[in-house]
């Protein structure tokens, strides 16, 4: 419809800056006058000006270089009803909730509340009007408008929300799930989907575990693994290679059947029956515990890990040949194959990377738990897929990236982190999820009506 | 593909369906047979083939409800019919507790009401919404598993009273098979019907079936009430098997149902997959299990069966690889045919099974002794020697066995003689290039029937096919 960077004239941008500069002066006062400390006030007053100047120069273009309307067609009641019909009706279904709510529930009208039903109507408000705006990113800025809109409402409602230790918890988990989905996501790219993941997860779990019982030293018993955890994925994309279509069931049963070996090696010569046990090293606790540090700054090594697997994929599947190329076979097989891609050269790579990160998965929640079990990987079953999904990759192939499944995997983490904050057992927890994932998707990833396939 | 209407258009009088994908499921389903009667005959007798039926009905009607779904295409693998199952399993389970359900008519229309109205808001979804299937029955999945916790935290409950003795399996004919009989017998039926042809024809082709006028939307929402009724049915048969409610139990048969439905030839990108494939796939995996639970592994049991799962899983995948190479060769390939040449087969490994082990132990009667001390606990490994010793044994019978042998041995001899014959008939007629051999190949089986039946009668025993005899 629109460029993705519309440009603005000259004063409209100063008069940006301006009032950057002034929301950001009155932050940095309001935050001496409460005397928070230095670096965070710092810290707050970058992020607001840059934030507000991204804002201003996208938000504000898009409306700048809007079409005029034309004067035809059905009244502007009717117009505005056709084209925001779907937000309407949630915007309605919202307003219903939180009255039944309001009279079901003592004291639940109270000014949190209503703030937060006006963050949440503002959501859709702006991701129908805005949101269509951007054609290219539009799953990542609705993941980022969810993403805020919870933070805040969490942060309002819930008694230490924001704090340090909650954050940082936030983003430890972030960070394990965040690993786990690099594979889904680069194998959703090809069209694929890998359900291996959570067996090779506990396997590698177990795996690691018995290795260092078995007196092999540490750092050799995680080469090992990781190892193991890319002949895994090599075998699950050859195996799969001519199986495209049924590439989930495939993977599915080198799964099972992982997970059952693994279980069968460990427990030979044992009467424990699959259970393994041992200490694990300092080091590889400290990667992945809560009170873990890095380089003497208080936040478990694995947050930096993550961050830098990100920085690397984004990058690299933006500019190098590698990630151009793997977009170009998502998107068409047999033009891709035209310019001498191999295909089964990427969609073995992808599986390997996949078996390599969830091995890496599983060994680092082996020093989060300090314990092997088969079934930690159990519920990232579901979650990889939800985060590649929520984030907006396409499960066809060729469109997202893992920058959209970052966003993916945050949104999910906050969610749950907020259902914990508000008391929510894990069952209703996962109803929840269910039941949200289905209208986040429905936002952006909507497939055209058959009658404009044809 | 086109090998693939070539043998449709070739077998007309076999209603277009022959499939060659259905090799892959009869022949493990041989296998297994086989190999699961050598190692434990108790499977064929009444008590046995009544737990089997009672263990492996849910199983099959939950791979039901996947295909008929998987079938409308778009990649709709229904990864929420197990908690669907559990949550029609928890919610009976509850209402009968408050004493709302109570006659069985009402709970066989709750529990397929329940599924039809699930599935009715599933089809309704991808419809209108148009979000991809799999992420509204992941969606499902997730929603469904959550709220059957809510609704019952540990498993507990007792089923209705006139339900409790179903679950025991003691004899073939129970309720539970009636029901899965019902539900064999009516998905038959829909397979007749224009409903069918144009839900494949939605299945392998949407926009085809879209600009030829098939009416797709209500294709779709027919296809998913179908799934959602044997879903409901699943659920009755799952309560009937454990007589309580299980939240968590329901979820497992998602993966299962799955593995069974692509084990059973399915294609999940949708068009193909029938009643037959889906019941051998299941019934494969219910014999997987059992096979495996023959041999004693002891604490690793459960990981052995996940191991050969998925081994057998991935491998029968592979297989069906090599299917447009066995069609080059073998263009007319009738699955009943193979599925009744192979039954001849296991009918005398049964036989053997059933009637040689016996007499075995009326030769050693001091092992005899030690079988009957062993045979309070069910399924003791058998040492080595007799695994491999046991099949090539020279039983030593007595009197009446003779006699019956003697009985039996014509209507044998008869039924091989018939197979053969079908078999080479049916491969003349593949290599022929005449459409016109079909008379033929009915009037000799006829004639066959006829001389079958002489030679029957005139040993003087007119009735005693085999399978009489084995039952008892």
């Amino acid at each position: 419809m629109l460029p993705p960077t519309p440009s603005l004239s000259l004063s409209a941008n100063i008069i940006g800056l301006v009032v950057g500069i002034i929301l950001t002066v009155i932050g940095v006062v309001f935050g001496f006058a409460q005397g928070t400390s230095v670096q965070f006030i710092i810290l707050s007053a970058i992020a607001t000006l840059a934030a507000f100047v991204w804002g201003w120069r996208y938000v504000l273009g898009q409306f700048v270089s809007q079409a005029p309307q034309t004067d035809e067609g059905p009244s502007e009641i009717r117009r505005v009803w056709l084209q925001f019909r779907p937000a309407l009706i949630g915007l309605v279904a919202i307003l219903l909730v939180f009255l039944v709510l309001s009279l079901a529930i003592e004291n639940f009208f109270n000014i949190w509340n209503v703030i937060s039903l006006l963050i949440l109507l503002s959501i859709v408000v702006l991701t129908r009007t805005l949101g269509r705006q951007f054609q290219e990113n539009r799953s990542a800025f609705i993941g980022v408008m969810v993403l805020s809109g919870l933070f805040s409402i969490g942060a309002m409602n819930i008694e230490g929300f924001a704090s340090t230790m909650n954050i940082k918890s936030m983003l430890l988990f972030a960070a394990f799930l965040g690993i786990a989905s690099v594979g889904q996501t680069l194998v959703a790219l090809l069209g694929g989907l890998d359900l291996s993941i959570p067996f090779i997860i506990g396997a590698a779990n177990v795996g690691l575990l018995y290795l260092i019982s078995l007196g092999v030293p540490p750092w050799l018993a995680v080469i090992l693994v990781l190892t193991i955890g890319v002949a895994l994925g090599v075998i699950n994309g050859l195996l799969s290679y001519r199986l495209q279509g049924q590439a989930l069931i495939v993977t599915l049963g080198t799964g099972f059947a992982i997970s059952g070996g693994v279980q069968i090696l460990t427990s030979i010569g044992t009467a424990y029956g699959g259970n393994v046990f041992g200490t694990v090293p300092g080091w590889l606790s400290n990667l992945a515990a809560m009170n873990g540090v890095t380089f003497g700054m208080p936040f478990p090594p694995v947050i930096a890990i993550w961050g830098l697997i990100i920085l690397i994929l984004t990058i690299g599947m933006r500019y190098t040949v590698y990630g151009r190329y793997l977009y170009a076979l998502g998107v068409n097989r047999t033009s891709a194959k035209r310019v001498m891609i191999s295909e089964l050269k990427y969609w073995v790579t992808m599986y390997a990377i996949s078996g390599f990160f969830a091995a890496l998965t599983g060994s680092l929640l082996l020093g989060w738990s300090g314990g092997g079990f088969i079934g930690v990987g159990d519920q990232y079953l579901f979650l990889t897929l939800a985060a590649v999904v929520v984030g907006g990759t396409s499960l066809l192939g060729g469109q997202g990236g893992y920058g959209f499944t970052v966003i993916g995997v945050l949104v999910l983490q906050v969610l749950s982190s907020f259902l914990i904050g508000i008391g929510l057992e894990f069952e209703w927890q996962q109803f929840i999820f269910g039941l949200l994932i289905l209208p986040m998707v429905a936002l952006y990833a909507r497939s055209p009506h058959i009658r404009t396939q044809i | 593909m086109s090998e693939a209407t070539t043998v449709s258009d070739a077998a007309p009088s076999q209603g277009g369906r022959s499939y060659p994908f259905l090799l892959v499921p009869i022949s493990l389903f041989f296998l297994l047979l086989g190999l699961a009667v050598l190692r434990s005959p108790s499977l064929i007798t009444s008590a046995g083939i009544g737990s089997a039926v009672i263990v492996a009905t849910p199983l099959i009607l939950a791979t039901y409800a996947l295909m008929a779904v998987v079938i409308a295409g778009r990649g709709t693998v229904d990864l929420s019919v197990g908690p669907l199952i559990g949550f029609v399993n928890v919610t009976l389970i509850q209402l009968h507790g408050a004493g709302v359900l109570e006659s069985p008519l009402a709970v066989f229309a709750y529990a397929i009401a329940v599924g039809a109205a699930y599935q009715l808001l599933f089809a309704l979804i991808v419809i209108y919404v148009r979000v991809q299937p799999i992420i509204v029955s992941l969606s499902g999945y997730l929603a469904l598993s959550g709220l059957n916790l809510v609704i019952l935290p540990r498993p507990g409950g007792v089923a209705p009273q006139w339900m409790a003795d179903w679950g025991l399996g003691t004899s073939i004919f129970s309720p539970v098979l009636l029901i899965l009989v019902l539900a064999s017998v009516g998905w038959m039926l829909f397979t007749q019907t224009a409903f069918f042809t144009h839900l494949r024809l939605m299945g392998s082709d949407e926009r085809a079936a879209y600009t030829s006028g098939v009416p797709i939307f209500v294709v779709r929402i027919g296809a998913h009430l179908i799934s959602g009724c044997f879903a409901g049915l699943a659920a009755i048969a799952f309560t009937a098997l454990i007589s309580s409610g299980d939240p968590s139990q329901g979820t497992t048969y998602t993966l299962i149902a799955v593995t069974a439905l692509v084990l059973g030839g399915a294609s999940l990108a949708g068009g193909r997959g029938g009643v037959f494939g889906s019941f051998l796939g299941a019934i494969n995996l219910y014999l997987i299990t059992f096979v495996l639970a023959t041999f004693n592994f002891g604490a690793v049991q459960s990981f052995v069966t996940n191991l050969a799962y998925g081994t057998i899983l991935v491998v029968s995948l592979l297989l069906t690889l090599i299917i447009p190479f066995i069609q080059r060769h073998l263009r007319n390939f009738s699955p009943l045919l193979y599925f009744v040449a192979l039954s001849v087969v296991a009918l005398s490994v049964i036989l053997h099974a059933t009637f040689d082990y016996q007499s075995q132990g009326q030769v050693q009667p001091e092992t005899g002794a030690d079988q009957t001390v062993a045979s309070s606990q069910m399924l003791t490994p058998i040492d080595r020697e007799q695994i491999y010793v046991a099949p090539l044994e020279m039983a030593a019978p007595n009197q009446q066995e003779s006699a019956m042998r003697a009985a039996a041995a014509p209507v044998i001899l008869f039924i091989l003689l018939m197979v053969v014959i079908a078999v080479f008939l049916r491969v003349a007629f593949s290599q022929s290039d005449r459409r016109s051999l079909a008379p033929v190949v009915a009037v000799v089986i006829l004639a066959l029937v006829v001389l079958g039946a002489y030679m029957m009668r005139y040993p003087g025993s007119p009735n005693a096919p085999p399978v009489s005899v084995e039952a008892e």
